[in-house]
């Protein structure tokens, strides 16, 4: 059993590199015999097809596919125009799911950068420094399901005459006379909850794209204002954060995205019951439970939508750098 | 990056911690395998199943089970794997559904999947995804092992979907004899609330209840109106409800949320509304073994007993632990009682599937799921006395003495109205004076459903 898999897969490791290598010494001497300027132009096509096709497959063909569904009724068999995107816009639960997204979109954001920022900034000036950046980098290696299933036992509840289990509650009610809070459940609270889980694996990953960032500051111009006379705070608000702007542009669409599809933690903590619903279990429920193609297409579709301002605005940004290097 | 020391630090230990905690002992097998003979018998009857020779390969199942659940189930393929050399590969998901959409969608289908939404299967069988199982199993198979009522449930314009291979007995009230003192035999379910009531009175909680299930939270109260509308509103109305015919706004469902109103109030409930809404189903029943017990009565199905048992194994059942029936909620439909429990379906006709399948439909292997101690058979052939445990002999007598056994609505219906179902009963819950609009959101939902 694992020898024939093994088997199969130096099979499929050694099949790839064959095709690619014939494929790049086969096109290339096909294109050689072009004429010389022709030659010149076609060349770098050879090179990028294969990804163009592997991108088209996987993700425009899917993408394309998904916007014509959501012009269709459940499944598939009739055409509707618009019709589900007036209806899921008009839908009490795709209204409130919209609401949690875009406090989604606001909250993790910024909190990660300034989490991420602070501790990259303050780290730097202690000795345990190391220790700290460890510390808050150690979460994104936990799954979003694992780490919903690790903030579902921090928030657990217990009726106030017993002992709380839940390790916020058990520090909640240390304070003389408090009760002990349902954060899930608390339509104040869950909502906040969930997204400081979220934050809790991503703001280490901010934390370290802002340390490599900083340790390109040179020193040189901290030094000459330090001598100056510029206190330890002009110096950080006027050459350190100039100078880190396109990184959080870089942590903020980053951040920003993840929090546009926001999935596993939500599903696994709250499953959207008691209002925190978002785009994405919304479009899960439309697909598998309802097995509505069509709604669950609109809800993908505009998903999409509030995805690629975001997503240019990075490559813009990628750009820039590029240019400056 | 330069963490390296430290990182490698704060990996050891989180490694040690993991490695200590993971330690801790499971929850023992109850070691209540069946008698060797019924064993043999079902190596028998599973080589039957197969024609006779040994097949050899594999068949993929997929189901809901895990943990102490599964190793029972595994026990009942056991022979079969044996005397067939068929490999079974169960894969067990609490996201059933949705796994089980994604593969048919993605032409991979399981060969034969055993889950409790029938209703699913159903659905599936109408696009003509499943199997008949009338041509596999054999109609006089078919008749002898099972009732004509379990056959017509899991069939669709006279094709078998799918055959019951485990069955609940719902509608249970658990109790721990030593500290319970009201009535173990109720007239009616106004007695039982006058004891709840004045067990409030005395500064007390009567009811251990726990709603949180992950995504199926709700499940446990939906189950309950389920019951209390099919023996208050009767069978007549009860299926005319699961199959969409009546408007959730009728006044028999809103009777039924009611009713379990009364059982759910934030007074009666251990801990509260929220510590209901936050309390996993599977641990509500814990303040009852705690002394003094924080509650003394928990409502659930049969499989209850084999839960609180795999958590608290030093109770002994009958002397720490027992149930009684839930009371009749009309007289006019005396004596019912409602039924879930797990319909196996083929999706992949195979050799190895169609002798997988054969095989659990006889007594033999039935006898060996009633061995479990935690499910009753559904076999109308399966060796009386193979229910060594004495919860599944009273649930087992309960169904006998029953005046007609029907199946939760709830099982049968579509998943989208399922779980709009689960999360209309949180909501109902946590504010019951919402009753209306949550029954005017359901019935919008069945008017897109049907």
């Amino acid at each position: 059993m694992i020898a024939e898999r093994i088997g199969l897969v130096l099979l499929a490791v050694s099949a790839t590199v064959v095709i690619a290598w014939a494929y790049l010494l086969f096109g290339n001497r096909l294109i050689s015999r072009l004429p010389r300027r022709l030659n010149r132009r076609v060349m770098p096509w050879l090179f990028v097809a294969p990804a163009v096709f592997v991108i088209g497959c996987l993700l425009v063909f899917p993408a394309i596919s998904t916007v014509v569904l959501s012009l269709f009724n459940k499944d598939g068999s009739s055409f509707v125009g618009m019709q589900n995107y007036t209806d899921m816009l008009s839908n009490e639960i795709t209204q409130g799911a919209l609401r949690n997204t875009v406090l989604w979109v606001i909250a993790l954001p910024s909190l990660a950068a300034l989490l991420g920022l602070l501790v990259a900034v303050l780290a730097e000036r202690v000795r345990y420094g190391t220790l700290v950046k460890a510390t808050l980098f150690l979460p994104i290696a936990i799954s979003p399901v694992a780490a919903g299933v690790i903030w579902t036992f921090m928030y657990d509840y217990q009726p106030p005459i017993t002992e709380q289990t839940g390790t916020m509650n058990a520090l909640v009610t240390l304070v003389p006379d408090t009760e002990p809070i349902a954060w899930l459940i608390s339509q104040a609270t869950n909502n906040w909850a969930l997204i400081a889980a979220m934050l809790w694996t991503q703001a280490g990953f901010a934390m370290v794209i802002f340390s490599a960032a900083l340790g390109s500051v040179p020193v040189e111009l901290h030094e000459a204002a330090r001598l100056d006379g510029a206190s330890e705070w002009h110096v950080f608000r006027r050459i350190t954060l100039p100078l880190l702007i396109p990184t959080v542009v870089v942590v903020m669409t980053a951040m920003t995205v993840i929090a546009l599809k926001t999935f596993d933690i939500v599903y696994v903590m709250t499953n959207g019951n008691y209002g925190t619903d978002v785009i994405a279990t919304v479009m899960y429920k439309e697909l598998f439970t309802a097995r509505d193609n069509g709604t669950a297409g609109a809800v993908a579709t505009l998903l999409m939508l509030a995805v690629l301002p975001v997503i240019f605005v990075n490559i813009r940004q990628f750009r820039l750098e590029n240019k400056e290097a | 990056m330069k963490i390296p020391n430290s990182t490698v630090a704060l990996i050891a230990l989180s490694l040690m911690l993991t490695a200590c905690s993971s330690t801790t002992t499971t929850a023992p097998d109850e070691g209540e395998d069946a008698a060797p003979s019924a064993v043999a018998a079902a190596e028998k009857a599973a080589l039957a199943a197969a024609g006779g020779e040994e097949l050899g390969g594999t068949v993929s199942m997929l189901g809901v089970l895990g943990g102490a659940e599964l190793d029972d189930f595994e026990d009942v393929i056991a022979p079969f794997e044996r005397a067939t050399g068929v490999k079974v590969q169960y894969e067990g998901s609490r996201d059933f559904g949705a796994v089980l959409q994604t593969r048919i969608d993605g032409g991979n289908p399981p060969d034969v999947v055993a889950t409790p939404g029938l209703g699913q299967i159903a659905d599936l069988a109408d696009e003509g995804e499943v199997i008949d199982l009338r041509g596999v199993i054999g109609d006089d198979a078919l008749t002898t092992n099972f009732s004509d009522s379990l056959i017509e449930t899991g069939s669709r314009d006279g094709k078998v979907f799918g055959i019951f291979n485990t069955v609940d007995v719902g509608g249970l009230i658990w109790y721990d004899p030593k500290f319970y003192d009201g009535p173990t035999e109720p007239a009616s379910w106004d007695e039982l609330q006058t004891w709840a009531q004045s067990n409030v009175e005395e500064g007390e909680t009567p009811w251990c209840l726990g709603l949180e299930s992950g995504a199926a939270s709700g499940w446990p109260a939906a189950d309950f109106i389920d019951t209390i509308l099919l023996r208050q509103a009767g069978p007549e109305f009860h299926e005319q409800w699961w199959r969409g015919e009546v408007p959730w706004t009728a006044p028999e469902v809103k009777e039924a949320f009611e009713t379990y109103g009364e059982l759910a109030q934030p007074d009666k409930v251990y801990g509260g509304t929220t510590t209901v809404l936050s309390t996993n189903f599977a641990e509500a029943a814990g303040p009852m073994f705690k002394d003094p017990p924080g509650c003394y009565l928990h409502q659930q199905a049969t499989f209850m007993g084999g839960i609180i048992t795999d958590t608290n194994p030093k109770l002994v059942p009958g002397e720490d632990l027992d149930f009684f029936a839930a009371p009749d909620f009309n007289t006019e439909f005396a004596g019912i009682q409602s039924i879930s429990g797990e319909v196996v379906s083929m999706f992949v006709q195979n050799e190895q599937s169609e002798a997988l399948v054969k095989y659990l439909a006889t007594a033999e292997a039935a006898s060996l799921v009633a061995a479990t101690g935690r499910w009753l058979s559904p076999n109308k052939n399966s060796e009386p006395d193979a229910y060594e445990n004495i919860f599944l002999q009273r649930a087992s007598e309960t169904l006998q003495k029953s005046s007609g056994t029907y199946t939760l609505g709830n099982s049968l219906m579509p998943q989208e109205l399922v779980e709009a179902f689960w999360k209309g009963s949180l909501e109902y819950v946590q504010d019951p004076s919402q009753l209306d609009t949550i029954l005017a959101t359901l019935d919008k939902t069945r008017q897109e459903t049907y």
